[in-house]
């Protein structure tokens, strides 16, 4: 029973709209996951020698061992941050003669197949045959490789614990998270010494292979408390995160005075407010202003001018591209209903642009400080500042007639691939390329502000030419409004 | 008021809808009724320009919905909750519709006053988003905001389905006052023949894509639409 409701799962993966609409996509996905996971092969297979330059004199395992612990504390921050909670694909199955206690395991089991459980033993694997079992002998090593598959897995199940408590008790969640903070606290100031611990622990692991039965009974253990709490919480509206959401964010006034614009753009900063996915992607550009930090405290990227043009155009046009890709994809649920309102598209898209442009300007103010770095950064990113207001903008527009996905607003946006598609890729070309091949021959020349003056200058064209380039949007819009509203009108 | 010209959808090869000619003059209320794929909503889709006819035209007041955007002044609809901004509250949507036909708030509470029994006290002051209402509420909710701006033309499908009986004979009645008092022209589709008869004076059986039958409503013509669909 529970393998023909994983063969369901797998059907429903592989016929997700996401991977049979575009081959573009999927070409690009694959060779991702081709060059991550041979990195990480890679990585794996010259760990050893590495962490020997690195320590050396010391045993390359109890290094390793060393470091197990805080990567298992920081799995469990990232597992905290992005991963997915696999609660409503029991929904159907809920009226049918099956058992309870099935569904359950097959909701605990369907959980093991991810990223977070799989990409580690890409390394792990490698490094235990380079590594281990030379040093310690063949059983010894699968005793240890146990022992981690162990506590990936309780890692799995004791976040899908904590996070589903989140929404009823959500005190346990915070103890949980203020446990393992202390814990890295206690090792910043020296206290504890986790490395060592960790070295104790796994060390340990090796000598005497029956404390492998430690991590396998906290296993169970994780396994049991999950099984014990979904079982009692079979109903849907107990197990969905998404509750009856109160009304949130009040009308602006100020928008009013802006008339049907204002209108627009309310209902947009509504649809991004109340949407899970829309709220993620605000989070997510707000870490993006920090991605200057990255190139501008090194030097040599510093003396160059083709790599400060990127940053550039990616600081203030961040929040942009994260939410403009997609456009008008985000309103798929609705997107009839727009269509025969007496809404134009001309001021459809002149409220998107007008909802953007603030966002860009206040991206751009955030990022000032880095002048500190040197004045050269504020003048490029003036420059990279009026290209994204004065292009991008309508490179955006251009594109998003192409976005005929329907957009699921309730799940999150990390890994979320609904919506990607080829143009996505080719967005970029004259988004972040384009800026930097007009920038190249003037810094040939010699004359490098020059070209910094050129792609600002651009920007400046497109501003000028607002209403026209608004109009030609629109006007594309038109052509394409019926292959959009088709493929809206598909659930995904 | 709406004339269809030599219309057609095709789909992969299959004609979904093809209607030679068709005439709704104002005032008139027409019930579209037809067995599940009959094509009404294809056509609704088309009359609301929201499907590119593969062929012909569809003029409202004499102009192409393709072409022109008037009729959207005048035209008030609700197909499917694709049409609801669901993460508005219902206040909040009713007053986005009101805005862009330049209704006051009072005239927006003013217009809902007819909905209040078909409201029932569910719908209005609930603080919460129309994705949380049922369908049924969700229904009301689309069927309010699209009579809200008073349109000439009032497109709507399936408007007594997920309907309890109540809310049925509300509706049947407030359709009723809409068209009589303001003389508004109505395109309902309805798998309940029999409150589609008392709402629509004039009936159009759709099949397989092609007007079947069009005719005035008596009270025969009940009977004739049960031997008809008996098959």
């Amino acid at each position: 029973m529970i393998l023909t409701l994983l063969t369901h799962q797998w059907k429903s993966e592989l016929r997700s709209s996401v991977f049979k609409k575009s081959l573009v996509l999927n070409i690009i996905l694959g060779l991702l996951i081709l060059y991550f996971g041979s990195i990480f092969l890679f990585l794996g297979f010259y760990l050893d020698d590495i962490l020997l330059k690195v320590f050396p004199g010391q045993d390359v395992v109890a290094v390793f061992n060393g470091g197990l612990l805080y990567y298992f504390l920081i799995d469990l921050f990232f597992r905290f941050l992005l991963q997915e909670m696999p609660v409503l694909a029991v929904q159907p199955y809920l009226h049918l003669p099956v058992r309870k206690s099935k569904l359950v395991h097959y909701l605990l089991l369907k959980s093991i197949p991810s990223f977070f459980n799989l990409l580690p033993f890409l390394l792990i694997v490698p490094f235990m045959v380079s590594a281990v079992v030379p040093a310690h002998g063949q059983s010894m090593a699968v005793v240890w490789l146990l022992a981690l598959v162990a506590i990936t897995l309780l890692n799995n199940y004791l976040l899908l614990y904590f996070k589903r408590q989140m929404s009823t008790k959500p005190l346990y969640t915070l103890a949980f998270g203020l446990t393992i903070a202390l814990l890295m606290l206690l090792d910043y100031i020296g206290v504890l010494q986790l490395q060592v611990v960790s070295k104790a622990i796994f060390g340990a692991m090796l000598q005497q292979p029956w404390l492998l039965a430690v991590p396998m009974l906290l296993l169970v253990g994780a396994y049991t408390l999950n099984y014990g709490f979904l079982k009692g919480h079979t109903y849907p509206e107990e197990l969905k995160v998404h509750k009856t959401a109160a009304v949130t964010g009040a009308n602006i006034a100020f928008l009013n005075r802006f008339g049907e614009i204002g209108k627009l753009i309310e209902l947009e900063l509504k649809l991004i407010w109340r949407h899970k996915r829309t709220k993620s992607i605000i989070t997510m550009s707000v870490f993006f202003l920090f991605y200057g930090l990255i190139f501008y405290n090194k030097g040599t990227y510093l003396d160059g001018f083709g790599f400060l043009i990127f940053v550039g155009i990616i600081l203030s046009g961040m929040p942009m591209f994260n939410y403009g890709q997609f456009l008008p994809g985000w309103q798929s649920a609705h997107f009839d209903g727009l269509l025969t309102q007496r809404i134009s598209p001309y001021q459809f898209y002149r409220a998107k642009y007008w909802m953007v442009v603030p966002v860009i300007l206040l991206a751009y103010v955030l990022t000032l400080p880095y002048g500190f770095f040197g004045y050269k950064i504020i003048l490029i990113n003036t420059a990279t500042l009026l290209y994204n207001i004065g292009v991008n903008v309508f490179v955006i527009f251009f594109f998003s007639v192409y976005n005929k996905d329907r957009l699921d607003l309730s799940k999150g946006s990390a890994f979320n691939w609904q919506g990607v598609g080829a143009s996505k890729f080719v967005m970029i070309l004259p988004a972040m390329v384009l800026p930097i091949l007009i920038y190249l021959p003037f810094g040939l020349l010699g004359v490098p502000y020059a070209g910094i003056a050129a792609i600002g200058g651009l920007g400046l064209l497109g501003v000028i030419f607002k209403k026209q380039l608004l109009q030609f949007s629109a006007n594309r819009f038109l052509e394409h409004k019926y292959k959009l509203a088709a493929g809206y009108r598909q659930s995904a | 008021m709406l004339t269809i010209n030599n219309l057609q959808k095709v789909y992969n090869g299959t004609t979904v809808v093809n209607v030679p000619a068709l005439n709704i003059a104002a005032g008139e209320s027409v019930g579209l009724v037809g067995n599940n794929g009959a094509g009404k909503t294809t056509l609704f889709r088309m009359i609301l320009d929201l499907i590119r006819p593969s062929k012909g035209e569809v003029l409202s007041m004499d102009a192409n919905v393709m072409q022109s955007d008037d009729w959207k002044v005048y035209t008030g609809s609700y197909l499917d909750e694709g049409f609801l901004i669901d993460y508005l509250t219902t206040e909040e949507y009713f007053k986005f519709i009101g805005d862009l036909h330049g209704l006051t708030d009072g005239d927006i509470t003013e217009r809902l006053l007819p909905f209040m029994d078909l409201f029932n006290d569910e719908i209005l002051n609930q603080r919460k988003y129309i994705r949380d209402y049922s369908k049924g509420n969700q229904k009301k909710i689309g069927v309010a905001a699209a009579a809200l701006s008073n349109p000439e033309l009032l497109i709507l499908d399936e408007p007594f389905a997920n309907l309890d009986p109540s809310s049925q004979i509300r509706l049947k009645n407030l359709l009723k006052n809409l068209r009589e008092n303001n003389g508004m022209t109505m395109l309902i589709s309805s798998h309940d023949l029999s409150h589609v008869i008392d709402v629509c004076e004039r009936i159009i059986i759709l099949e397989k894509g092609q007007v079947v039958q069009d005719m005035r409503t008596t009270e025969n013509t009940l009977r004739e639409l049960e031997t008809y669909f008996t098959v």
